[in-house]
């Protein structure tokens, strides 16, 4: 039964030895899920993989049953060959590895009690789920030749850890006991003077959450990557949230201004199916439409980025224009009755221009 | 994420059928201001059905839409015959059942927190202790802004609020190039055909 549920837990690798397999992948698990453990909530680079997943799939994999996980064995292999070269605290991204924390952090942290008599003599607070991961030392005491140095390394990181956990060491392993019924959720190994109860753990994990998608927004939002600070990068993202709703209220009256009526024109201009479009056509469009958005700034550096920006879209429209009447049709448009205030500096931006 | 250009595709497509059957071409409407809000409605509900119902701020979206009573009856023109499933979708008054889940966390939050035990807090200096609570004020200033900012933010928790914005952006992104496209096309076919 035994070997089964080792297998079972660390997934079929065929081409190698399996128990060998199994001690490696169990160390680098713990590792890498005693690394998620200990960096500091400010510099978030735990959720590296989350971040590169979109904010729905991550909410996902954590909630995600780990009996789910079965499944996620085949990619084992490339992840632990991959984390193996990393020696910083960068994750892979791989979905399996939420999935795998979850499931591994029980035995972690009661594998973890049983592998420390070979550096330290910490005494081993075992649970009932001792005789689960008995398999996993075993296999590990067998497996001497392979990357000694890698086992010193991750002995000299296990020290470490157990100092810091030490004191929560009964309280996680208790919670890890309660909880190993409602296994969906991501573990979280309470620090050294930090409050164990569980409101205070629900309370970091809360707030673990919501700084992972921070992190999701501040890639999102151009010019937020370099900030630092919730109330400001928060700022920027109402910001520009405020541009881009305006921009659509311009855009929409613009619409409006042009056509008399509104379906006259779309068939005539669907209907001119062409080459590819021109480069400067619409970047040269874009150009006096961004100037809403800095008002204040209102530099010429930002003329080159819509360029950049908007040159890609155009593969997907595949539709020929002639760009000699562009500065005209923004003339007119100026004329018309404007209620909004950006429509009045757009238009004093281009006077400028021209 | 869904591929940026397939969703500017679609919302495309959909727009143009919402505009369609707006039966402009009958109506003689004159009025820059009664068209520049058929228009935006039409892309608004159009990009929330490409959501399908799946995110908050579409259903709040087309709530809204079919709550005023002037543009009751655009939006359901413009939704067409099979809104009736995503009418239902977003009639399920998302409000009220946000705030019955927010009430019923404050309820369970007020019975767990009668039977805590006293953990003994290591006492931070006064200085840290003001800047935190600064800092969390300007935290919740900021995150009430977004919350109105965002269609049907108010009723969503801290964490639903940040995915909802993420989606929200990224629609907003898609609607602007695209109207920004449109908008230049037709220009350009007036100008030559003038």
């Amino acid at each position: 039964m035994e070997p089964n549920s080792a297998s079972y837990v660390l997934g079929s690798c065929p081409t190698r030895p399996e128990p060998e397999e199994t001690g490696l992948e169990s160390l680098q698990f713990r590792d890498e899920i005693q690394r998620l453990m200990t960096v500091p909530p400010e510099n978030a680079s735990s959720f590296t993989a989350l971040l590169e997943l979109p904010a729905t799939q991550a909410m996902q994999l954590l909630h995600s049953s780990p009996h789910s996980a079965g499944g996620g064995g085949d990619e084992h292999k490339p992840y632990s060959s991959s984390s193996f070269t990393n020696g910083n605290l960068t994750f892979p991204s791989n979905k399996a590895l939420i999935e795998r924390a979850a499931k591994f952090s029980v035995y972690a942290v009661a594998a973890d009690a049983e592998i420390s008599p070979e550096t330290s003599s910490v005494p081993s607070n075992s649970s009932a789920n001792l005789d689960k991961v008995k398999t996993e030392p075993a296999e590990t005491d067998s497996n001497p030749g392979s990357s000694n140095k890698n086992q010193t390394q991750k002995l000299a990181k296990r020290k470490e850890r157990e100092k810091k956990g030490k004191e929560s060491a009964k309280k996680s392993k208790n919670q890890s006991c309660e909880d190993a019924e409602k296994l969906p959720y991501v573990h979280v190994r309470a620090r050294r003077g930090q409050a164990t109860d569980s409101h205070s753990l629900a309370e970091r994990a809360r707030r673990e959450k919501i700084n992972a998608r921070m992190k999701l927004l501040q890639e999102l939002v151009p010019g937020c990557s370099k900030i630092s600070g919730t109330a400001l990068v928060l700022d920027e993202i109402i910001n520009h949230v405020q541009s881009l709703q305006r921009q659509v209220e311009l855009l929409s009256m613009r619409l409006a201004a042009v056509n008399p009526r509104i379906d006259c024109n779309f068939d005539s201009v669907f209907a001119t199916e062409g080459g590819p479009l021109i480069d400067s056509n619409i970047p040269s469009m874009v150009s006096p439409l961004m100037w809403p958005e800095n008002p204040f700034t209102g530099n010429r550096e930002n003329f080159q980025q819509p360029w950049n920006f908007d040159a890609l879209q155009q593969p997907l429209w595949g539709r020929e224009e002639e760009n000699h009447t562009f500065i005209t049709p923004e003339n007119s448009l100026l004329s018309y009755d404007s209620s909004a205030n950006s429509a009045s500096l757009h238009s004093n931006q281009l006077k400028m221009e021209l | 994420m869904r591929h940026p250009s397939s969703l500017k595709q679609e919302f495309l497509k959909k727009w143009i059928l919402g505009l369609q059957r707006c039966g402009f071409s009958s109506k003689k409407s004159t009025s820059i201001m009664e068209r520049k809000k058929a228009i935006k409605l039409s892309a608004d509900l159009a990009m929330a059905s490409t959501r399908n119902g799946t995110t908050c701020w579409s259903r709040a979206l087309i709530a809204n839409a079919s709550r005023d009573h002037e543009s009751k009856i655009l939006a359901e023109q413009i939704l067409g015959p099979e809104s009736q499933s995503l009418k239902k979708a977003s009639s399920t008054v998302p409000p009220v059942i946000c705030s019955r889940r927010i009430r019923s966390k404050k309820i369970l939050k007020r019975s767990c927190s009668s039977h805590v035990r006293r953990v003994r807090k290591i006492a931070l200096p006064q200085k840290v202790l003001s800047a935190n609570s600064v800092a969390k004020r300007l935290v919740q200033k900021r995150t009430n802004i977004l919350k109105s900012l965002v269609p049907g933010g108010e009723y969503m928790d801290d964490i639903s609020l940040i995915e909802e914005t993420l989606d929200y952006i990224a629609y907003l992104r898609a609607q602007v190039d695209v109207m920004r496209f449109v908008a230049s096309a037709t220009e350009v076919v007036n100008q030559n055909s003038d």
